[in-house]
């Protein structure tokens, strides 16, 4: 933060995951902020947007929630700071929603007694860190750059998509997040899953369809060099991380070619592709990379409680 | 007292929809100097016209209205009509109480009130009117035809074998454009160069057309039947009339391994070079930027071997001015490069796919030139990688066309046409090989066009798959292509040798800059605008400019061929008259009160405002005037509006008609 220049302040919706299973993501965020001198200020009296089940059932439901929520933002000053990618897609959805279909407004309005409050902008924290706060600048606050950490950058299926609504990168062909691990000095490799399902909610109803889709990102990022998997969404680290003692028991030791072709050898197990171990991959959240760069307190950040071990790897490059 | 009768047409439903035309014709009747007035269900039809003269002639009317659509649609049918009754036709004038009013309002009362409005406009507009001439022009029985592509060269073998002249300009160093690279062609698996190539010896033989290659336009400048053209014919660093096409400084040329535009870069070409060996005219050009004398001054052994003397490095650019009656737009089209979001663009790239990145895959043209006879491979199939024969191709359609969320939404009418022939083709070549299609839909209308899908369907083995490709990417040697089925409802991953994209048809790089110089409109794609869908599909809303081809909109070959003769026929009914009557709706100059500022040929989008001079008796100069040439005039009124000294005025649209209009609200 160049002197002089006004302080970054957000109002923050952690959202229900980043109180519970994704708690890392909640104190890491708060310490990244710190550490940049940014100003978070949780909306008071916040409760969930909804996630996949409301709009699944009741979309005036889902927009309701979302609007109610967007309300409270209004008490605290600041873009509203968003960390998880379902909340950030809820909330930008309800704004587009509600921002294109008056009669819509208009029954969410009836819903909540009064009216929604579209106009504060809703920004992941990846905006915050490329755009708002600056790539170059990210550069110049580095303490500890993560230098020969080689990252799979993984955006799941909400962060960039649908077209025109979280309008945060190019839908199918991001960059924002490579361009931060530049910045924070890791390598971002080059992967072919960065994009795909991991299964996201299945993990409770169907956790075979979770296994297969999370195996394949998992592999993939094995197969193309990777160190760790980054993320912007408890639900992806919750499957990449702690599905991979499932995947080793369903699927063996060995990575193997789980893509055949549908019409030819379908399934193949020990295909054409090179096979490896099927070693542990890290999996972090953006704001602990993030903020381990920015010198933060390594013991504030969350490492302890994940499933797949990061310290190892993160003894390994001299990052603790 | 003028007599001016109102006929207010119903438009079918169209009109008496919103707005009461009972009513409407009823109020012009109480307007002063109206004499007569009535409503008709049909106006532009036989019985409406005889309406209109009927009246003219018993009532003996001195100017006409006509309430009904736009003056584009049908202002000459009525003014035919009143002429036909002795009228001044330039005493007939439109309103529009169609698409300026019950178009566009639902309120029946609004309508009617505001039909009226515009009615009582017209009437003020016409009383004030004077009786006009029409202005003759000369035409010139030349015709300029851009672009040398199948368009271009077929309508200017027409024209040309209808006895007039024809100057043809092409961009490139030949003329073939985009069907000479191809390799077969739809629905008949003929050979694309053995039907091409006859025609291109044809039009470098036509005793009728001039042929400017290596050339582009520059400026057009003028009007219907009298354009003046400025063309830049860019230094070729070969003598044309020299040259025999020997071809001995193509073998000799050291600088051997460009890349070849041709072969989609895939092929390697000399320095000096031309395009493909069937080129017309077969003269090479030398390629300056990546010729060694033109970037060290030291090589020149094309020169030393060249027997007549026909390498000229001190070449330069030659600008010629033509002057030609007509013009057919011939440009042609460019397939959609598909990387990453080009800078500044509306249309989003298609990075997931990889293209630029995994070298094979491939777009349409390219695989058009892996299987042609004269391509790089000799007319095999191998992969650009590591030249291996692919043994599972993907084909996928529909690659930035249909795709409204990246930009374009239009359909490229070809793609579903030549991908079915590429499987063909690749199951002709390749034997044991599998060709899979992903496709949201087959469009095959045309003349044996379904069959020969179906045929690539059930007789050559291709496997259809219905639904799009979400991501492609390597895998160790092998391309995995993931998509969805959705007739089955299942996620496809193809591990593929070879993945071929059928991109979109995109307006030529420079399109709208072209138009800017003709004057002629385009839509948001840049392609160009004809000026009516249906019924004027290949003349542009400017006079005496026509279209051919997919400069206008995707097109197949026998598609644009039938509209290049179209805009040759065009050309012909023009060509076939001595004289054009065009509207007398230009600017005269008062040079009594016209002060010589020449604002008005500061701001006269035509150039047509000249300086004048009026001498006495004995040719003392004694002012300098504004002269508006009336043959260039485009009859815009943007002196009239300009001029401070009020002494500039547009016939039919005086400042007194557009005051009384003003009044009359």
């Amino acid at each position: 933060m160049t002197a002089g220049k006004k302080r970054l302040n957000y109002s923050y919706y952690p959202g229900c995951s980043l109180h519970a299973s994704g708690r890392e993501y909640d104190i890491s965020t708060r310490a990244l902020f710190k550490a940049l001198n940014m100003g978070l200020k949780e909306v008071p009296d916040w409760f969930c947007c909804g996630a996949t089940p409301a709009h699944n059932v009741d979309e005036l439901l889902s927009l309701s929630l979302c609007a109610k929520n967007l309300n409270l933002a209004e008490e605290v000053e600041g873009d509203l700071a968003v960390a998880c990618a379902a909340c950030f897609s809820r909330l930008k959805t309800t704004q587009h929603r509600l921002k294109e279909d008056g009669n819509k407004l208009k029954q969410v309005e009836t819903a909540i007694d009064g009216p929604a409050a579209l106009g504060k902008p809703v920004k992941h924290i990846l905006e915050i860190l490329a755009r708002d706060f600056g790539l170059a600048k990210l550069e110049q606050n580095i303490k500890k750059p993560l230098m020969g950490l080689k990252v799979a950058s993984y955006y799941g299926c909400l962060l960039t998509r649908p077209p025109g609504v979280p309008d945060l990168d190019d839908c199918e062909d991001p960059s924002i997040m490579e361009d931060i691990l530049r910045a924070l000095g890791a390598e971002p490799i080059k992967w072919s899953h960065r994009m795909e399902c991991c299964g996201a909610n299945f993990t409770l109803s169907r956790p075979g369809v979770v296994l297969k889709l999370s195996n394949a990102i998992l592999e993939s990022a094995r197969l193309a060099g990777a160190d760790c998997i980054m993320v912007a969404c408890p639900l992806c680290h919750g499957n990449l991380d702690i599905r991979q003692q499932g995947i080793k028991e369903l699927y063996g030791n060995r990575d193997s070619s789980l893509f055949g072709n549908i019409f030819g050898s379908e399934m193949q197990q020990g295909g054409d592709g090179p096979a490896t171990d099927r070693r542990d991959l890290p999996i972090f959240y953006i704001t602990q990379l993030a903020a381990l760069a920015m010198g933060a307190t390594p013991e504030g950040l969350g490492f302890e409680s994940v499933i797949t071990d990061p310290k190892p790897l993160l003894r390994d490059k001299h990052l603790l | 007292m003028s007599r001016i009768g109102v006929f207010v047409c119903h438009c079918g439903e169209n009109i008496s929809r919103t707005v009461d035309v009972e009513q409407v014709a009823k109020a012009a009747g109480d307007i002063p100097g109206v004499a007569y007035s009535c409503d008709y269900k049909y106006m532009c039809s036989d019985p409406g016209q005889n309406l209109l003269k009927k009246a003219v002639s018993e009532q003996k009317l001195d100017g006409v209205v006509v309430a009904a659509c736009s003056p584009r649609m049908h202002e000459k049918t009525f003014r035919k009509a009143a002429a036909a009754a002795g009228l001044n036709q330039y005493l007939c004038d439109m309103a529009n109480i169609r698409e300026h009013c019950s178009w566009v309002h639902e309120d029946k009362k609004l309508g009617t009130a505001k039909a009226s409005d515009i009615v009582k406009l017209m009437v003020q507009r016409v009383k004030k009117g004077k009786a006009l001439a029409p202005i003759t022009v000369p035409v010139t029985k030349k015709a300029l035809v851009i672009g040398g592509g199948i368009a271009g060269i077929q309508a200017a073998l027409d024209i040309a074998d209808a006895g007039h002249q024809v100057l043809l300009v092409e961009r490139d160093p030949s003329i073939g454009g985009h069907m000479a690279q191809l390799s077969e062609t739809f629905p008949t698996l003929d050979c694309s160069q053995c039907i091409m190539t006859p025609k291109m010896v044809d039009v470098a033989n036509h005793p009728n057309i001039t042929l400017y290659t290596f050339a582009e336009v520059e400026k057009v400048e003028g009007y219907i039947g009298n354009f003046s053209v400025t063309v830049r014919r860019k230094a070729r660093s070969v003598d044309e009339e020299k040259c025999t096409g020997c071809g001995i400084c193509m073998t000799k040329c050291p600088k051997k391994k460009i890349p070849n535009d041709f072969d989609q870069g895939h092929g390697l070409r000399t320095a000096i070079y031309v395009p493909f060996p069937q080129a017309v005219p077969n003269t090479p050009v030398i390629d300056r930027e990546n010729c060694t004398m033109f970037q060290s001054g030291k090589c020149g052994v094309c020169a030393k071997v060249c027997g007549p003397g026909a390498v000229d490095f001190q070449q330069e650019d030659r600008v010629t001015v033509e002057a030609v009656g007509a013009v057919v737009v011939a440009t042609g089209f460019k397939l959609y490069s598909i990387d990453r979001k080009p800078e500044g663009s509306a249309i989003q790239g298609y990075g997931e796919f990889g293209y630029g990145t995994i070298p094979d895959v491939i777009d349409g043209m390219t695989f058009e030139r892996l299987a042609s006879a004269s391509g790089p491979t000799g007319g095999r199939i191998l992969r650009p990688s590591d030249g291996r024969e692919p043994k599972q191709v993907v084909f996928i359609q529909c690659v930035g066309s249909r795709a409204r969320e990246k930009g374009i939404s239009y359909c490229s009418k070809v793609c579903c046409m030549y991908t079915a022939k590429h499987t063909m083709l690749y199951h002709h070549k390749v034997h044991d090989g599998q060709a899979y299609v992903f496709y949201m839909d087959a469009r095959t209308p045309g003349k044996g066009y379904d069959e020969f899908w179906r045929r690539a369907v059930e007789e050559e083995e291709a496997v259809y798959i219905r639904g799009m490709v979400s991501r492609l990417y390597q895998k160790g040697d092998k391309i995995v292509v993931m998509g969805s089925d959705t007739l089955v409802g299942v996620q496809v991953e193809i591990e593929a040798d070879l993945v071929v994209m059928a991109t979109a048809v995109q307006a030529q790089d420079g399109a709208d800059l072209l138009a800017q110089k003709l004057g002629i409109s385009y839509d948001k794609y840049n392609f160009y605008s004809e000026a009516h869908a249906k019924l004027k599909p290949v003349e542009c809303a400017t006079a005496g400019i026509y279209l051919a081809g997919a400069c206008q909109g995707p097109k197949d070959i026998p598609d644009t061929v039938s509209q290049a003769s179209a805009a040759a026929a065009k050309v012909m009914t023009l060509f076939s008259k001595d004289q054009l009557e065009r509207d007398p709706v230009v600017a005269k100059v008062n040079e009594k009160y016209c002060v010589g500022c020449l604002a008005c040929k500061k701001v006269c989008p035509y150039g047509a405002v000249e300086e004048k001079g009026i001498r006495d008796r004995q040719g003392n100069l004694v002012k300098v005037t504004a002269y508006v040439n009336p043959g260039v005039c485009g009859g815009c009124g943007t002196c009239q509006a300009t001029c401070p000294s009020k002494s500039v005025e547009l016939d039919g649209y005086t400042d007194e008609q557009i005051m009384a209009m003003i009044e009359a609200l």
